[in-house]
C-alpha cells in the first residue's frame, strides 16, 4: 500500500482532487448561497486527468492518445456533472454526453458495432423516454429534493475508497493474461525459417493422437478472418455460442414491455 | 502452452476509466433523491460494466466480452422501460419524485430517516390511497359524501 502510494502519486492525488471536486459540486440546498460551479469542475477535471495519467504512459501514436484523452475526459467529467446537476433535465443531457464518451472508448477498444448500438439505444431511445417522463412529472423545473443531496460525504468517501482499492490492485498486482494472438504470431515468426521442409509423415506404427479437446464457446474465439469486434465474428458468437441466450433476451424484452404496459397508469385511473 | 503477459497500459487505463464510471454511478445512486436520477445513475454503472467487458474481450482476443455487452444493453433497455413505468405509478400517488417519501417501505426495525428540509410534502398523503379494493359483493353500501365526485361509470371505486 505504501509502496503503491509512493510509486503512483498521480493516482492517489487524482482520486483526492476528484473527490473534493465532487463534494464541491454536490447540491447542498442552502437557499441563496449556491456555490459557483467552476472551481468544482476544474478540481474534478484535474483529478480525472491525474487519475488517468496514473495508468502510466507508453509509446503510442499521437492520434490514439488524443482520442483516448478526449473520450475518457468526456465520459468521466460528464458523468460527474450528471450526478451533481440540480436540474434533472440537464442531468439527462449530461448522461447523453457521458454515453457518447463511453461509445468513443468502445471504438478504441475495437467495438465499432457496439458503439453504434449503444448510441442508438441510449441517445435514441432511453434518453428521450427519460426526458418525456421528466417533463411530464416535473413541469415546474427543479424541485426542492433536487437542490439537496443526502448522505454526500459518506457516499463519496466510501465510493472513492472502493475506487482506490480497485486501482491499487490493478496497478500493483498486474493481471497476467494469455494472449493467443500474439503468441501464435511469435510462433509463426520463429518457425518460419525452418518451415521450408514439409513436416515428416507420421509412421503407420505411431499411436493415433487423441482428438483435440472440445472447447466451449469455440465460435467466440477471434481468428484472422473474424478479428475482435468484426460484425462477422460477433454474429457467429451471438448466434452460435449464445443462441439460447439471445432467445432468452428476446423473451425478457417481451416480458418487460408487457410489464411496463401493465404497471403504467391507465387513462381511466386519472391523468398525472 | 502460451506465455502470460501483464496488461499493457492501454488496457489498464481503460479498466480504470470503467471503474471510475461505475463509482460515479454508485455515488449518484446513493446521494441523489430524484427517482429518475437514480435510474440514470444505475445506467451509468452499467456503462462502466460494459466498458470493462469490452476491454476484457479485447485482452483475451475473443468476442465474448462484446456479446455479453449486447446482453447488458438489452437488459438495460428493459430496466429503463420498467423503471419509468414504476416511477410514473409512484408519481401518481405522491405527486413528487422524492425518494424519501417512500421511506415507509423500509424494514420495521430501521430508524426513521431524518427529514432535514422543510420544502415538499413530509410523508405520503395517506397510507390508504391507491390500495386495491375488493370486488363488490352483497348490497351496495350507501354512498358516503367523499365519493360525490367519483367516476359514475365505476361506482365501486373511491376517487384516488
Amino acid at each position: 500500500m505504501n509502496e503503491w502510494m509512493q510509486q503512483h502519486p498521480a493516482s492517489i492525488g487524482g482520486l483526492v482532487l476528484w473527490a473534493i471536486g465532487l463534494l464541491w459540486l454536490m447540491p447542498s440546498g442552502k437557499p441563496g448561497k449556491s456555490r459557483p460551479g467552476l472551481p468544482g469542475i476544474i478540481l474534478a477535471a484535474a483529478g480525472v486527468l491525474a487519475f488517468c495519467l496514473g495508468a502510466g504512459r507508453g509509446i503510442d501514436t499521437l492520434q490514439s492518445e488524443v482520442m483516448f484523452w478526449t473520450f475518457a475526459l468526456t465520459a468521466l467529467l460528464c458523468a460527474a456533472l450528471m450526478i451533481t446537476s440540480k436540474n434533472p433535465v440537464y442531468g439527462a443531457l449530461w448522461f447523453a454526453l457521458a454515453t457518447l464518451g463511453t461509445c468513443g472508448l468502445f471504438m478504441l477498444q475495437s467495438a465499432p458495432f457496439l458503439a453504434a448500438a449503444t448510441i442508438i439505444v441510449y441517445a435514441g431511445a432511453v434518453i428521450v423516454t427519460f426526458l418525456f417522463v421528466i417533463m411530464l412529472a416535473q413541469q415546474s423545473g427543479a424541485a426542492g429534493y433536487d437542490r439537496r443531496a443526502q448522505l454526500v460525504v459518506p457516499a463519496v468517501l466510501s465510493s472513492f475508497v472502493l475506487l482506490g482499492v480497485v486501482v491499487q490492485q490493478l496497478q500493483t498486482n498486474p493481471l497476467k493474461v494469455e494472449r493467443p494472438g500474439i503468441v501464435a504470431a511469435e510462433k509463426q515468426s520463429t518457425t518460419k525459417g525452418s518451415a521450408t521442409s514439409p513436416p515428416p509423415l507420421p509412421s503407420p506404427d505411431a499411436p493415433i493422437p487423441p482428438p483435440p479437446p472440445v472447447i466451449p464457446a469455440m465460435l467466440s474465439k477471434a481468428t484472422p478472418e473474424t478479428p475482435v469486434g468484426s460484425m462477422k465474428g460477433l454474429g457467429r458468437s451471438l448466434f452460435g455460442d449464445y443462441l439460447f441466450a439471445v432467445e432468452l433476451a428476446g423473451t425478457i424484452l417481451l416480458v418487460a414491455s408487457i410489464g411496463a404496459i401493465a404497471i403504467a397508469p391507465r387513462r381511466e385511473e386519472g391523468a398525472l | 502452452m502460451s506465455e502470460m503477459t501483464p496488461l499493457n497500459y492501454e488496457e489498464l487505463r481503460s479498466l480504470m476509466v470503467a471503474a471510475g464510471l461505475f463509482v460515479l454511478g454508485a455515488i449518484g445512486f446513493l446521494t441523489r433523491r430524484n427517482l429518475i436520477l437514480l435510474v440514470l445513475s444505475a445506467e451509468l454503472m452499467l456503462h462502466g460494466v460494459s466498458l470493462s467487458l469490452v476491454t476484457f474481450g479485447k485482452i483475451h482476443q475473443n468476442q465474448e466480452g462484446q456479446a455479453f455487452t449486447i446482453f447488458v444493453l438489452t437488459v438495460a433497455a428493459c430496466e429503463a422501460g420498467l423503471a419509468l413505468s414504476l416511477v410514473l405509478a409512484l408519481y401518481r400517488q405522491t405527486h413528487s419524485l422524492d425518494i424519501r417519501l417512500w421511506s415507509e417501505l423500509r424494514e420495521f426495525d430501521t430508524p426513521v430517516p431524518v427529514m432535514a428540509d422543510a420544502d415538499g410534502p413530509q410523508s405520503l398523503p395517506s397510507a390508504y390511497d391507491g390500495i386495491p379494493l375488493l370486488t363488490p359483493a352483497g348490497r351496495q353500501p350507501r354512498e358516503l359524501p367523499r365519493t360525490v365526485n367519483a367516476d359514475p361509470k365505476r361506482p365501486d371505486r373511491t376517487p384516488v
